[in-house]
Order: C-alpha cells, then structure tokens, then sequence
C-alpha cells in the first residue's frame, strides 16, 4: 500500500486528521464503532469520556500504537495503515506519521536509564540523524521552554512526577511534530503538580500546535479546547464548542456522565 | 563481657533441648575436623610438591622456553580484571588493602616455591591491575574503552599465546582463557536468540527457539563432545585445534541459557518504553539498542556473571577432548609414580583454588546485583 500525499490546502478547511468510519476491536471486544472526526490545522480538541468508553483507544489508533480493522484514517496527508496491511509492511508509512506525531503519555514513559537532556536528545540522533552536539542544543533550548534547564542531567527517577512529564513533553517536541497527543497526561500526578504541566499545555496551545488530549481536567478543557468530543461505549455521542457541551449538553448520557466527573 | 557470650551462646546454640544435643554433636566434631585439617596442612603435608609442579599447575605443557608469553596472558589478565573493577566497585581503602595483600601474599608465595623473577611478575601484574582500576574508576575515556579493551586484551592474549601451537595450552591458564573467552562470546550470540526468539519473523522464531529448547535439554558434555567430532566431518581438508572446538561447543551450549537471561530482562522492560520509543518513530533497531536491551541487560548482568561459575567449573570437563585443563593437569601430576603419595596435597589445592576463584566469582555477582538494585528506579 502507498501513502498518497494530500498536498496540503486541497481539503476545504485545512483537515490534518481525517477519521471515517473507523472500527477497532481487541478481539472480539468492538472498542471503537464507527468514529468519524476531523481535526484541523492549529485545532485543540479534547475528548472526553468515561473510562473504558474508547477515548485512549483512539488516539493511539493517530500514532500506530493500536491497529484498526476498518475505515479510514489519514494523518497529516499520510493514509495509516490498517491491521491487514501491518501484517505485511507498513513499518515506512507507520515512521513517516510518527515523525510528525508526537505523544505523551500518562505514565511518561521516560527513559529510566538516559538523563532528561538525553531522553530529549536520543531521537533527534536516531531519527532525524542529527549531531549529538546538536541534538543536545536542541534539547537544553526545549527543556528550557518547559522550565527544567536546570534539571538537564538528572536521571527520571530523581525527578517529581510533573517534571518527568514536562520532560516527556519536551521529548516529544524535539520531533518537531505537527500533532500532540495527550493521553491523560495529568492522570498520573499529585493534585499539587497538575497545575505545571497544564500550563506548558496551555503555552503550547496559544502557539497553535494541533492537540488531541484526552483528560479528565473539565476547567482546562473548557479553557483551552476549540471543540469537545464525548465518547460513550465506543462511539462519538457529541461534539461541539465546550459552551455547548458543557452548559447546553443535548444528550441524556452526555449530562449525566458531566454531571458526575463536575459534581465534585 | 562473660554474659554477653553465655547470653550469645544461650541464644544461638542451646536455646531449645534440640538445639542443645545439635550442638553437643556437631561442635566436637567441627572442632575435631578443622584440627585435623590444620595440622594435616602445617605439620604432615608435603607442600614442596605443588612449589615444584606449579609451572604444569599454571600452563599445562606449556614449552618452558616461551614463558614469557604465558607472563604477558597473566599481566593482561589482571589489567583486563582491574578495568572490569574500575567499571563497579570504587577503589577504596578498604577494597585497596584487601587487594594489594592478595597481591603481595601471591607473589610472596610465588617467590617462595619458585624463584624471585615470578614473584616480581606477579606483583607487577597485580601492580597493573591496581592501575586499571583506578585508571578506569577516575577516567571518563577509560570507561568508555574498556569493553573494547576487553575485546582487544583477549585478541592479544590469543595472538601471543599461540605460536607454540594450541595443544601446548594447560593448566589454570588454559581454563581461565576458556571461561573468558566462553563469556564473551556467549553475550552477542545470546542476545540475538533471544531478539530472535520475540521476532515477529517466524522462521527467526522458530529458529531460535528450537535451538534454544535443544540446547537446554541437553548435557554440556555432549554438546562439547559433539561439535568436536562434527567439525572435522563437515570441513575434512581443515585441522581446527580442539582448543577452539572446544572453546565453540561451550559457546553454543551457554548462548542458549544467556538467550534466557536476557529474555527474562526484556519482558521485565514495560511495554511503556516500546510504546513511548515507537512514538518517537524510532525504527525496531534502534528501539531494542538504545531503549530496552540496556535495560534490560541491567536486569541480567548478575546472572551473566554468575553464569561465568558456571562456565569456569563446567571448563572441567575439556579433558574428554584432550585438553588439559587446572583439574587434569593435577591428575597428570598424580599419574606419576614417583608423585603418587601426594594426591592429598594436588587435590587440597586444586579445591583450595576453585573455591578462592568460585567465591570470587559469587561476590561479584552480589556486589552487582545490590549495586543495580540501589541504581534502578
């Protein structure tokens, strides 16, 4: 199978995730029925949901870490390649969108064994073939931006949860992406140290980076999202501006999953 | 003072009635043992045979003539050991006393039952393993060279042993080349199996786990034996000595249990590293060498090193290929007539020997894996 690059411009509002009748199963499990989404240049969508509704599922379904069976999904121009055709290939297609997306992680799934500058830097080297000494200018400037330059040669285990996340961040930014996606990337703290990380977030929304997050944070989301999706067993039940799903929420199951997660 | 020690011996000793006649037993018959054996060892043994026969102890046949080779394996070795050190254990006061008199306590004795020029030797090569490791504990450039160092040191090792031919090598030399060798080559081979054995490519599974699940239901010695007689069948215009034979038998039978190892260290990599490293669209090669295998490699290091006990002890059994091994060589001592009343004193020794080595050998591979433990997250 080919990537057929979509010269960029040529869909009406600038699509760089187009999702169309998307269908996922873990065996005979159907975890994700029928998702249509699109999302587009600079947008932040937030994808709410209850646990185990699929949300996760879908937005490693972006990068390749989950296959799909059905469907279409094109990132950032490349058409990703479903289950049948990883079976025989798919590993160029698979590297060339991951190259354009970034992912963090609720776990952060730092390199235990590799200082923050070198989790920033290992990448760059082996991926974009870039000079150590350059990879680690390129990795200081980044660990910079989110407030842990003097953190660079501390290993992840010497570092508190928030700033191993800022450092997965910044890990994720030396790839340069076009897309982030956060799976419930603050999930995983102490309350005290949520704040941190929401605001690099925050920053790198202002500056117009395409984000996918997943969270549970209902203040940020209706802060910073362009549009909201609630997802309920697998499908996409809503979507719209969060004023819209969170003050006017026009499905019975959409009110009542808000109102647990805003009771408290 | 006093009821400190009745206290102690109340507690530890005597503290139930079964306690009590256990002690009574065995402490008298302990007593007895180690009297025996001391005096057997200061008063009645006739050490001077091992002080005459300790040339054939160390090399085997090796010619006499061309023992400068044999020096420079020794010096090499200790400078290789030293590095090794430098790479683990801080070359303390403590670490520093302890070695420098195993040091000097060795070439005295060496100088002692042979003749002054050993006793140097072996000083200035313990002297330039000292070096090593601190050398290599303070150096940021030497850690960085010291596994190809390694490589290097054996290479030489090899290269300035072999002139007077591969069956001339005996003795202590002989199985501490073949354990080393043994180990080195095993790592690369068993990290491929196991590589292989995850492969999403069948026939490389496949593969690898037959030959793993073969291997390890199988005897040492018949693995050794086996590829001796096989190699001069499949190549019938070539002589591979059976140093080398053998050298490749124990290797083909130890890459299957490091192929173990060094599974059991991937699959305890959480899948978080893979998943975040795919991410970051690093290729599957990249993702096994610079993500999981050093983790996971952390994870097996003690039981890599304790398997180089294994290899040393299994080196026993090369005789049955005509090599002459520390063991064997002993025997071939105690074959002659006129050494027949010493078997006592060849084999006190050859214990006295593998247990210093064996002993060694434990300690390092609990003094890694504390050391790992108390680095890892």
């Amino acid at each position: 199978m080919n990537a057929i690059q979509i010269p960029s411009g040529t869909t009406s509002r600038d699509v760089i995730v187009s999702i169309a009748s998307l269908n996922k199963s873990f065996g005979a499990f159907h975890v994700l029925k029928e998702v249509d989404l699109d999302i587009g240049r600079g947008e932040v969508v937030v994808i709410i949901g209850a646990s185990g509704s699929g949300k996760s599922t879908l937005i490693r379904c972006i990068n390749g870490l989950e296959v799909y069976q059905s469907g279409h999904l094109t990132v950032d121009g490349f058409n990703m390649p479903t289950e049948a055709d990883r079976k025989y290939g798919g590993e160029k297609e698979l590297a060339r969108i991951r190259k354009g997306v970034g992912m963090v992680f609720q776990q952060f799934n730092l390199f235990p064994h590799m200082s923050a500058i070198d989790n920033v830097a290992i990448a760059q080297m082996r991926v974009r073939g870039r000079k150590p000494e350059e990879a680690r200018t390129v990795a200081l400037r980044l660990l910079e931006r989110v407030g842990l330059r003097d953190h660079a040669h501390k290993l992840p285990g010497q570092l508190s949860g928030g700033q191993q996340q800022r450092v997965a961040i910044a890990r994720s930014l030396a790839m340069e992406p076009h897309i982030m996606l956060f799976d419930e990337p603050t999930s995983a703290l102490d309350p005290e140290m949520v704040g941190e990380v929401l605001d690099v977030m925050r920053e790198l929304a202002r500056e117009g980076m395409t984000m996918i997050i997943v969270t549970h944070e209902m203040g940020f989301a209706r802060e910073v999202a362009d549009r909201v999706v609630y997802i309920d067993h697998g499908r996409i039940l809503e979507i719209g501006t969060p004023a819209q799903i969170f003050d006017q929420p026009t499905h019975e199951r959409t009110r009542t999953f808000l109102s647990r997660v805003l009771r408290h | 003072m006093t009821a400190t020690v009745l206290g102690w011996l109340r507690y530890n000793l005597f503290s139930k009635p079964f306690d009590a006649a256990l002690s009574l037993v065995v402490i008298p018959l302990l007593t007895w043992a180690v009297y025996g054996l001391a005096h057997w060892i200061l008063a009645e043994a006739h050490w001077e045979i091992i002080g005459g026969s300790l040339k054939v102890l160390m090399t085997g046949l090796y010619p006499v003539d061309q023992l400068w080779r044999a020096w420079f394996a020794v010096a090499t070795l200790c400078a290789m050991f030293g590095a090794g050190l430098g790479l683990s254990l801080r070359p303390g006061r403590a670490a520093l006393t302890v070695v420098a008199s195993a040091g000097t306590l060795m070439s005295a004795v060496a100088a002692s039952v042979t003749d002054m020029t050993s006793g140097m030797l072996v000083a200035a090569s313990a002297g330039l393993g000292v070096a090593a490791w601190i050398g290599v504990h303070h150096s940021a450039l030497g850690q960085r060279i010291v596994l190809p160092g390694l490589l290097v040191g054996v290479a030489a090792i090899f290269v300035v042993l072999s002139p007077p031919g591969f069956e001339a090598w005996g003795g202590l030399l002989l199985s501490v080349i073949l354990t080393i060798t043994v180990s080195i080559l095993t790592i690369p081979f068993g990290i491929l199996l196991a590589l292989g054995r995850q492969s999403r490519i069948t026939s490389l599974r496949v593969i690898s786990t037959v030959y793993i699940e073969v291997i390890r239901s199988v005897p040492l010695i018949l693995v050794v034996y086996w590829v001796w007689i096989i190699v001069p069948l499949l190549a019938p215009d070539t002589s591979v000595p059976s140093l080398l034979r053998g050298m490749a038998g124990f290797a083909l039978f130890f890459a299957a249990y490091v192929a173990e190892y060094v599974r059991s260290g991937l699959q305890a990599v959480p899948k978080g590293q893979i998943e975040a490293a795919r991410s970051l669209a690093m290729s599957s090669w990249a993702v096994n060498v610079d993500i999981v295998l050093p983790q996971a490699l952390r994870v097996v290091v003690p039981s890599l090193v304790g398997q180089i006990l294994d290899i040393f002890n299994g080196a026993t059994l090369v005789f049955i290929i005509g090599l002459t091994d520390f063991l064997r060589v002993g025997q071939m001592i105690l074959a002659d007539p006129q050494n027949s009343g010493r078997t006592y004193e060849i084999y006190v020794f050859l214990f006295a020997v593998y247990f210093a080595i064996g002993g060694a050998i434990t300690y390092a591979s609990r003094r890694l894996e504390a050391h790992l433990a108390r680095g890892s997250r």
